[in-house]
């Protein structure tokens, strides 16, 4: 599934955030998405997931036009997301956080009781999975802010999405999470996941991306595999004004 | 692997049962204790303002939304049970169920304006439902008989006053029952786990795949159900209307002080809060007559609660409660390898067991 956007544009009052964004990221991969800071990274996000209405543009992902569709109908389409300042459901338990996560297909079967074994043993899998399954009953305010980066993370794997984009999944974290997140990545990527990640410490970006695209004043002024990236003359001008 | 509900202590599992059976026997006995009529005519009142706060907390405990035109809601119910009866010559029962559908009916139009927005905004959206109703029926005086009030024929003529009570606190506890029951169902299923995310955040709610606006607008229209169910019963119960009491903004706020007070989150919070609340009313009245005071305190009270126990007085006990059986979790700590090691060695060796 491929996500595509088509002059995606986005402004705020005289702040043009998003101007003609052209954008594909590619199926299977994991792709990053990198600028300055205002460079329009995160509205792009907001924008792709519904989260706000683009003002002109199309959001395309496997051919299905998702441009100003709701987030929850974004979601069933099969694109999750994390946020930049980590969200998680603060008087749930971290079991109910991710529970929350399962779709009821339609008004009598979320009039059910509990949840079913399955989903609940699926919920406990992924917080195994991610390390904190030992916190399973306890409510999420009361968990550190890494161990709420990775439940947030686990809520998102619940609703299966076929691409997670990861608004800054380092930002906070400390070294020895930021190897784990970065390990974490690529194995669920090997499992078929398409990652679109928002970040800004290079060395993750550069060691766990397939593909590089660069953002810069709400447009994408690169794109390519780390390697190009890296020596790209108009990335360093954006970064370091050189 | 672990069950969701077996992270549930044994007692948070009976607790719902036991405090059913301990209502169901109150309400069996109180008319038989009561020692006249206008006690038990008190708790009639006591139990009316128990509907309407376990009605509201759909809304508000379940999503947050805090609505203060409930009151609205009720009277609306009232009205229409009312009028029904007297203009339409409905029985009774009839037209207090008629009249509930109704009242849900017009909750969809009115929720699907009113709960576009969140917050403070919602909540003077709400007001402004109390406002424009009191208005309506107000000046609708050939339909509703306006300021004059509108008499509403009782469905039991030749029962005395005591008897009339007695009945009518059954049919409020019944109702009461049914508003809990269905609260503690939603509560406990899917539907009721994605309201609970709107509750916490809606905006993440909605970017897991919660449809947040069906489903507060479908529990919206639950609740302004029940409310109208309980302000019918009061029409027919106590046989005159009046628009300036029916829509006014003091009954959602002691809607809302009554839930907040005994705590949103949980099945009997504000069923405490209306026992407290609910008393405390008709003594000031017994008291005072009809100086300011209870409202003056009314206020304090809500300072009060909003100040010292702002999860309301059922959480803030059972929180001092597990402290003092030392089950509240001492440490977040991220486990390490040999911990876990030694954990599962742990679980292991007590499955064997």
């Amino acid at each position: 599934m491929t996500l595509r956007t088509n002059k995606l544009r986005k402004a705020f009052g005289g702040v043009v955030a998003l101007d003609g964004v052209d954008v594909e990221f590619r199926p299977g991969k994991v792709n990053a998405l990198i600028g300055p800071n205002g460079s329009g990274k995160t509205t792009f996000f907001n924008c792709v997931t519904g989260m706000i209405k683009p003002d002109t543009g199309q959001i395309l992902y496997g051919g299905k036009d998702l441009t100003g569709r709701a987030p929850h109908v974004v979601a069933r389409a099969g694109v999750g997301r994390t946020f930049q300042l980590c969200r998680v459901f603060p008087r749930m338990t971290a079991v109910e956080n991710v529970l929350a996560a399962v779709r009821p297909g339609g008004l009598l079967h979320g009039l059910r009781g509990a949840h079913r074994r399955t989903e609940t043993e699926r919920a406990h899998r992924w917080l195994t999975r991610l390390g904190i399954e030992h916190l399973a009953d306890a409510e999420a305010r009361t968990l550190s802010w890494g161990q709420q980066k990775l439940l947030e993370l686990a809520g998102v794997l619940m609703a299966e999405p076929r691409t997670i984009l990861l608004d800054e999944p380092a930002g906070g974290v400390n070294p020895a999470l930021l190897d784990r997140i970065g390990a974490l990545v690529r194995e669920l990527n090997a499992e078929g996941r398409t990652f679109v990640i928002v970040e800004h410490n290079m060395d993750l970006v550069m060691s766990i991306s397939d593909h590089i695209v660069v953002f810069d004043r709400g447009r994408p002024i690169a794109a390519g595999p780390p390697a190009l990236i890296r020596a790209d003359e108009r990335v360093l001008g954006a970064y370091l004004g050189v | 692997m672990p069950n969701a509900s077996d992270g549930l202590r044994t007692s948070d599992r009976w607790l719902p049962l036991g405090g059913a059976g301990l209502l169901v026997v109150a309400i069996l006995v109180f008319p038989s204790l009561a020692p006249n009529p206008y006690i038990l005519s008190t708790g009639v009142i006591v139990l009316n303002w128990a509907v309407l706060a376990t009605s509201w907390n759909f809304v508000g405990g379940f999503t947050g939304y805090l609505s203060l035109g409930h009151g609205a809601l009720a009277g609306l119910g009232g009205y229409a049970t009312g009028l029904l009866v007297a203009k339409a010559d409905l029985p009774s029962f009839v037209a207090l169920v008629v009249a509930a559908l109704l009242v849900a009916a017009l909750a969809i139009p009115i929720g699907f304006a009113a709960l576009r927005v969140r917050g403070a905004s919602f909540v003077i959206v709400s007001i402004a439902l109390v406002l424009i109703l009191l208005l309506v029926f107000q000046s609708w005086s050939s339909l509703t008989g306006g300021s004059r009030g509108l008499v509403v024929p009782r469905p039991f003529p030749g029962m005395l006053r005591p008897e009339h009570h007695r009945v009518f606190f059954f049919l409020f506890g019944g109702l009461l029952l049914l508003a809990l029951l269905t609260w503690w169902l939603l509560d406990r299923s899917r539907f009721g786990m994605g309201l609970k995310a709107i509750r916490e955040d809606e905006d993440k709610a909605e970017s897991l795949g919660t449809p947040t606006f069906a489903y507060k607008l479908t529990v919206f229209v639950v609740s302004a159900a029940f409310t109208a169910l309980a302000g019918g019963l009061y029409a027919l119960w106590f046989g005159d209307l009046d628009p300036v009491f029916q829509f006014s903004v003091l009954t959602g706020s002691y809607i809302v002080l009554m839930a907040l007070l005994g705590g949103v989150r949980n099945l009997f919070g504000p069923l405490l809060g209306a026992l407290i609340v609910g008393i405390a009313l008709e003594y000031f009245k017994v008291q005072f007559g009809n100086s300011p005071l209870h409202l003056v305190t009314t206020g304090l009270l809500l300072g009060l609660v909003v100040m010292v126990m702002p999860d309301g007085v059922i959480p803030s006990l059972v929180s001092v409660v597990r402290r003092l059986r030392g089950r509240e979790q001492s440490s977040i700590r991220e486990l390490s390898a040999a911990d876990l090691a030694e954990r599962r060695r742990r679980e292991r060796a007590e499955a064997r067991s």
